[in-house]
């Protein structure tokens, strides 16, 4: 099936999140606002603004059962929003709560954990903020991850089991965490990744294989298995026994962002500009091929050069600026069009369909390009040309 | 506008920064070992060459190579190694030599021949033979390898 694609904005999508029954979605169009779309047929219409935010939003998440939205962003502060009905109309409105982070440099990326009773805000102060809420005060208070990390925490992701944490970093390291909080967590069953969890316990630190900052990282649905890609153009499975860590290298530029589709493949995207899959087990991994389909029409056009660099937009541009050239024709601003959907870095790809067994068959992700694509996550080209320069 | 401020240092004012040494791990060889792994490569990669086996002879220099502080010495000597090899290899040879470096030699290759472009008149250095590499072992190993080269600080 061909990838449902909507353009959203001239503008970068930093960041997207949908609601639990895929007809809502937030997004920031790389401002200060976040917006929340609605679907109507095969459009999406601007329908509320979260504007509370006084620098960019960088990261959102909307928590599927409780259905609150939290935002963060470079002004350091966090916001929950919450649908509540307005004391004059009676109609619902989002309305923020503040949320005590505690950093002093810009907030990166934010996930609520599987119970949606705690979030985790990433940020630039070296620090991990693991918020709870205090209902005393009716706001959100946070507990600081500090050691050991060294550089800004990029992306953070969730265990299954609502304690550890796992988080890339630009110190070129990707950890497991504890964020046990006393108040709101049972004790957690003892897992591959350690039996007794205070607050703070590292449970792994790994390091990525040529000094790339660590941009995204994943815990598999089970949560025995961590994923990470760094900027090195890499991309690392931990099995935490052992060690073993299968580390792939692409041929093409490094992926920002990675979601994990079954226990044995992942979906990861970024500067390359399309989703890849690799796929594997505790014996092995390796790159199946991309979600992009090259062999439509298209793409067609002779391929030249290396990876999905256009050598025609390339030569269009060197035409008109050496030789004076330009191309008037109807064909010119086709060819220097990228052979992929997303016309720029992606940024974020997460899981937006679930099947049978829990296993993710449509992915969506957001691009510098104003777009948002919704992929089936099944439908992999076998790309052996494309991706030649890849092997495990 | 006062700018001044900026040519202060605040990171000596940091307990807490982030030092160069701790962003890779050292090698555990002594240097004076390195160096004389480096000179003995020299030896060992001119008698590769006389039996015109270049990607034997790609392969000595490619592993192992030093990395890090206090191995200049070691550094200098393995690329003039390597400049030779690349000097001496035929442009039709190549790409076949590349297709057989494991994936750590054709990153590490890529090392050396942007440390080659980045001191144009030293040596051997030849512009021309580098780019020729380089366009090569791009082909090959794709842009993904100039990116590992950009973020790797274990700098040979």
């Amino acid at each position: 099936m061909a990838p449902e694609v909507f353009n959203f904005a001239q503008t970068p999508i930093t960041c997207h999140a949908f609601s639990a029954d895929r007809k809502q979605v937030a997004v920031s169009l790389n401002s200060n606002d976040a917006q929340i779309f609605t679907r109507q047929g095969t459009a999406w219409t601007p329908t509320e603004t979260l504007a509370e935010h006084d620098k960019l939003i960088t990261s959102i998440d909307w928590a599927p059962n409780s259905n609150r939205i939290v935002t963060a962003s470079q002004d350091r502060n966090a916001y929950v929003w919450q649908q509540t009905p307005d004391p004059e109309t009676g109609k619902l409105v989002w309305k923020p709560t503040l949320v005590l982070l505690r950093i002093n440099r810009a907030a990166t990326h934010v996930r609520w954990s599987p119970k949606e009773d705690k979030f985790a805000v990433a940020s630039g102060a070296r620090a991990i903020a693991i918020c709870s809420f205090d209902p005393e005060n009716n706001w959100w208070v946070s507990k600081l991850l500090k050691k050991p990390i060294r550089s800004t925490v990029l992306s953070v992701d969730w265990h299954p089991n609502n304690v550890l944490l796992a988080a890339g970093s630009a110190d070129m390291k990707a950890r497991v965490f504890s964020a046990y909080i006393k108040e709101v967590d049972d004790k957690p069953a003892a897992s591959v990744w350690g039996s007794k969890l205070p607050f703070n316990t590292i449970c792994g630190e790994y390091a990525s294989p040529a000094g790339g900052w660590v941009h995204a990282v994943a815990f598999s649905p089970s949560g025995d298995v961590l994923a990470f890609a760094s900027h090195d153009s890499s991309i690392s499975i931990v099995y935490p026994n052992g060690p073993t860590i299968y580390n792939i290298r692409i041929s093409s530029l490094p992926f920002v962002t990675l979601t994990w589709t079954s226990e044995d493949s992942i979906v990861a995207a970024g500067h390359d500009c399309q989703p890849v899959v690799f796929a594997g087990s505790e014996g092995g991994w390796q790159g199946v091929g991309s979600l992009d389909d090259s062999t439509s029409a298209k793409a067609a056009a002779p391929r030249a050069g290396v990876g999905r660099l256009n050598s025609a937009a390339f030569s269009t541009f060197r035409d008109a600026d050496t030789r004076g050239q330009s191309h008037s024709g109807a064909s010119a601003p086709a060819d220097t069009k990228l052979l992929t959907v997303h016309q720029n870095t992606i940024t974020s790809v997460r899981p937006y369909e679930y099947g049978s067994g829990g296993r993710v068959v449509k992915v969506s992700t957001s691009g510098v390009d104003g777009n948002l694509v919704i992929w089936d996550a099944e439908s992999v080209s076998a790309t052996a040309g494309r991706l030649g320069g890849m092997r495990v | 506008m006062d700018t001044a401020f900026r040519k202060i240092d605040i990171d000596a004012y940091d307990e807490d920064v982030l030092q160069e040494e701790e962003l890779f791990d050292a090698d555990p060889r002594d240097p004076a070992q390195v160096l004389d792994d480096a000179k003995q490569r020299q030896g060992a990669v001119r008698s590769a060459l006389a039996r015109s086996d270049v990607a034997g002879a790609l392969n000595i220099v490619l592993e192992n190579a030093p990395y890090g502080p206090n191995v200049e010495e070691a550094k200098t000597v393995t690329l003039q190694t390597l400049l030779t090899i690349l000097n001496t290899t035929k442009a039709t040879e190549i790409p076949a030599v590349i297709k057989g470096l494991s994936q750590d030699g054709q990153d590490t290759l890529m090392k050396y021949l942007y440390k080659g472009m980045a001191m144009p008149g030293w040596g051997d250095v030849s512009g021309s033979v580098l780019l020729g590499w380089h366009e090569k072992l791009t082909e090959v190993a794709g842009t993904g390898c100039i990116v590992r080269t950009m973020t790797d600080r274990r700098t040979v």
